[in-house]
């Protein structure tokens, strides 16, 4: 860059200061004029948006929203106040727009300096329509990106580096925008969710419990599931079973309902006062006045004075019903998954095994299991991972229900929470945006260490001849 | 004691009958379990009872009167026709952009090289380990300071904007259509634009037909995404999805559940006839995406 700075006329010099100038002197007047826009385009926002947003960045805002009578208008005056939340958003959309425009106006150093060796050298310049033509052959990937791209990073990447921003503030419900200012605080609200110390108890120790079950519950959600969708898969396939098509698709069904109406039935149906308890306070078969609840009440399942099961009400039923449902879905989810897979295990491995005396179950763990395992460990990654953030399962079943755990209460979480449908309750219902975002960095942190071991294993197991 | 071959053969004959009725018995037994909650799904829509039926399993009177105020009888809590159409349009639009977004995405990624290729990749990547719904949250104030909340323009927008994102099963796709074809379309002068609209397009229906499939359905299942847009509560703007969602309210759930159970029949069933044809892409998708990473 700063070579072609050096070697360039005053033409690429002056390009410094003005984008277009190289344009116009080598007669691209269309390019020059798209250039000037550009810049004038980037002074304007800076003006207007940029420079007053970037100037309060290190505080967020200083001036309080008021709202003071005036007797000459006989009306409620606001005044000229900050709003923390809009100086965040534009100051970091204001960054983002001086680093493309930094970027354009490097890059134009070197295209100006390359036109004029094009003209020095009598090289043919480019006219705009040639430009255009450009767009569809050699530079065609700008044109099919350019649409997808911008999606992205209005829609994905600003909002997910506000987010993180926010993290290192104190933007909760007590510094609500456009009546409170928020500001900076550093890395206090990491404190509060990594450190159980005196006042910052109910987080830090909330924070434990989530993250624990979240570990759990992904590793349930996905070996029980695992293990079961490939004996299911197993049976389905057998020789032995007649109209394979007709049971994969009655499974099959199961997960094509949308789950926020198979979940949501789910949830009804395991009530407190659902129709699984109605159906438990009957009798037993041939025990007059013995039903099941008392039987499930005698094993000491449920407390002694309980008249039904509380399968999604009381901490572990609901977590051993969660992990339960979820094979529900689960097991055909997976059955689907390895059918492919379980069909191409070479016969040969089971015919020398069955030769050798090997049973059922020794040819399941020994050949199947293994041999499974090393085809898909990437997707039971990808598969944890995706369970760490099952929000559906989790929210469907039990968001309504209350926890009677007091330091949990605090937190806003519930004994079920995951970490995703934590961060979802405190931004919906508490307006808790400082912790989610903190939250939601440590779920990136947790993902990323898996997927990082999921990339880690496909490489090494390119050593592909185990089982071939 | 010999056997005679005649009854080895018969004894092999009753083992593997036995087999094939124990397997096909607990199949049957394992199928009776999981289709339970579609079994009373389907037997409540067409209760007489409007609350959840607790009493018993199937309803002690059976009418049709669900389906019929579900799309004649309207009011302000249910509107379904309205809703249909709201997510009709939504997703018609949403699939046309998202669609166009990934396989846009899909063949540059897969066919075409240039510097940026990769970081672009990796990038991808990355995004993808954040929780959608910590990113949702931002969004709703970035369409709010655009006035745009409360629109079906909201839900168009954010179903579509980000869905370059899920290029991969595509890319998996078009990196098995042998390159020489486009390198002999390229030496008879076609250009990168010519070779993607008359060769590969055209070669990669199925891969369209799952990308269309998926992102149309999005929009009948999503409830999370939707009930954060739509803040106003007004149930003209609902979706299928927030609309029978809102039904189970705690407030609601004793006079609307039936006709929550009626409408998600209504949308279950195209949805899982939908699912059930593309089964075969779906699977393709999830394992080649996940091995490829």
């Amino acid at each position: 860059m700063s070579h072609d700075f050096k070697t360039g006329d005053i033409y690429v010099k002056l390009s410094l200061l003005f984008l277009s100038i190289g344009f116009f002197r080598r007669h691209q007047i269309i390019k020059g004029i798209l250039f000037s826009i550009i810049q004038i385009g980037f002074i304007l926002f800076m003006i207007f948006t940029g420079i007053p947003n970037l100037s309060r960045y290190n505080t967020l805002g200083t001036i309080q929203f008021e709202s003071v009578y005036n007797p000459i208008t006989r009306r409620n005056e606001v005044n000229n106040y900050d709003h923390s939340f809009k100086i965040l958003l534009y100051g970091l959309i204001s960054i983002i727009v001086i680093i493309v425009y930094v970027y354009i106006h490097l890059k134009n150093i070197h295209t100006q300096r390359k036109l004029q060796w094009c003209e020095a050298e009598g090289q043919h310049i480019n006219t705009f329509k040639e430009d255009l033509i450009q767009l569809k052959d050699d530079r065609f990937h700008i044109t099919l990106l350019t649409l997808p791209v911008s999606g992205i990073v209005f829609f994905t990447i600003i909002p997910l580096l506000f987010m993180i921003l926010v993290a290192f503030t104190n933007y909760d419900q007590l510094h609500m925008p456009p009546t409170k200012l928020f500001s900076w605080v550093g890395f206090r609200n990491f404190e509060i969710l990594l450190t159980t110390g005196s006042n910052t108890v109910t987080f830090g120790y909330a924070f434990r419990k989530v993250l624990t079950w979240t570990l759990t519950w992904a590793f349930f959600a996905t070996f029980l599931n695992y293990i079961g969708g490939i004996i299911l898969a197993l049976l389905i396939n057998s020789k032995y079973t007649k109209w394979p098509k007709l049971w994969r698709t009655i499974f099959v069904i199961t997960i094509a309902v949308p789950q926020f109406v198979s979940l949501l039935l789910v949830r009804h149906f395991f009530a407190d006062q659902g129709i699984m308890n109605t159906l438990l306070s009957s009798n037993i078969p041939f025990l007059s006045d013995y039903t099941w609840i008392d039987w499930i009440r005698q094993l000491g399942l449920i407390g002694a004075n309980r008249e039904f099961v509380p399968f999604l009400t009381d901490p572990v039923w609901s977590k051993v019903m969660l992990i339960l449902i979820n094979c529900w879905i689960g097991f055909p989810y997976v059955m689907l998954i390895t059918t492919g897979v379980l069909m191409n295990i070479p016969k040969d491995l089971y015919e020398s095994a069955e030769i050798d005396g090997a049973n059922k179950f020794q040819l399941f763990a020994k050949i199947t299991m293994p041999y499974m395992l090393f085809v898909t460990a990437p997707y039971l990654i990808t598969n944890f991972v995706h369970n760490l953030n099952n929000f559906n399962v989790i929210y469907l079943l039990t968001s309504t229900r209350v926890t009677s755990n007091q330091l949990l209460a605090n937190a806003n979480a519930s004994d079920t929470d995951l970490l995703v449908t934590w961060l979802f309750k405190l931004t919906q219902d508490y307006y808790n945006y400082k912790m989610a975002s903190v939250i939601g960095i440590m779920m990136f942190l947790l993902s990323a260490i898996f997927t990082l071991l999921a990339f880690n294993y496909t490489i090494k197991s390119n050593k592909e001849d185990r089982f071939q | 004691m010999s056997r005679t071959p005649d009854q080895i053969k018969r004894a092999a004959k009753s083992k593997k009958r036995i087999k094939t009725i124990l397997h096909n018995g607990l199949l049957a037994v394992l199928s009776f379990f999981w289709l339970i909650p579609i079994f009373w799904l389907i037997a409540s829509a067409f209760n007489t009872d409007r609350g959840v039926n607790i009493r018993q399993f199937f309803p002690m009177n059976w009418t049709l009167d669900n389906f019929y105020q579900l799309f004649f009888q309207t009011d302000s809590v249910a509107n379904f026709p309205r809703w249909f159409l709201n997510t009709l349009t939504v997703a018609v639009f949403a699939c046309i952009i998202s669609s166009l977004f990934v396989l846009m995405v899909s063949y540059t990624m897969s066919r075409l090289r240039f510097n940026m290729r990769k970081p672009l990749m990796n990038i991808g990547v990355i995004l993808g380990l954040f929780p959608g719904v910590l990113s949702m949250i931002a969004i709703y104030f970035i369409l709010k300071s655009l006035g745009l909340t409360d629109s079906l323009l909201a839900l168009i927008i954010v179903y579509s904007a980000s869905s370059g994102l899920g290029y991969l099963v595509a890319k998996g796709f078009f990196d098995t259509i042998p390159k020489s074809l486009d390198e002999a379309a390229r030496i008879d002068g076609a250009t990168q634009w010519d070779v993607f609209w008359r060769i590969i397009i055209p070669l990669s229906r199925p891969i369209i037909v799952y990308t269309v499939l998926l992102a149309f359905l999005a929009p009948w299942v999503d409830f999370v995404f939707a009930n954060i847009i739509m803040t106003s509560r007004d149930t003209n703007k609902f979706t299928v999805a927030i609309g029978l969602y809102n039904m189970l309210d705690r407030n609601l759930v004793n006079n609307y559940f039936s006709l929550f159970t009626a409408g998600a029949v209504v949308v279950s069933i195209p949805i899982s006839v939908l699912f059930i044809f593309m089964q075969k892409f779906y699977v393709e998708g999830v394992t080649g995406g996940s091995v490829k990473g």
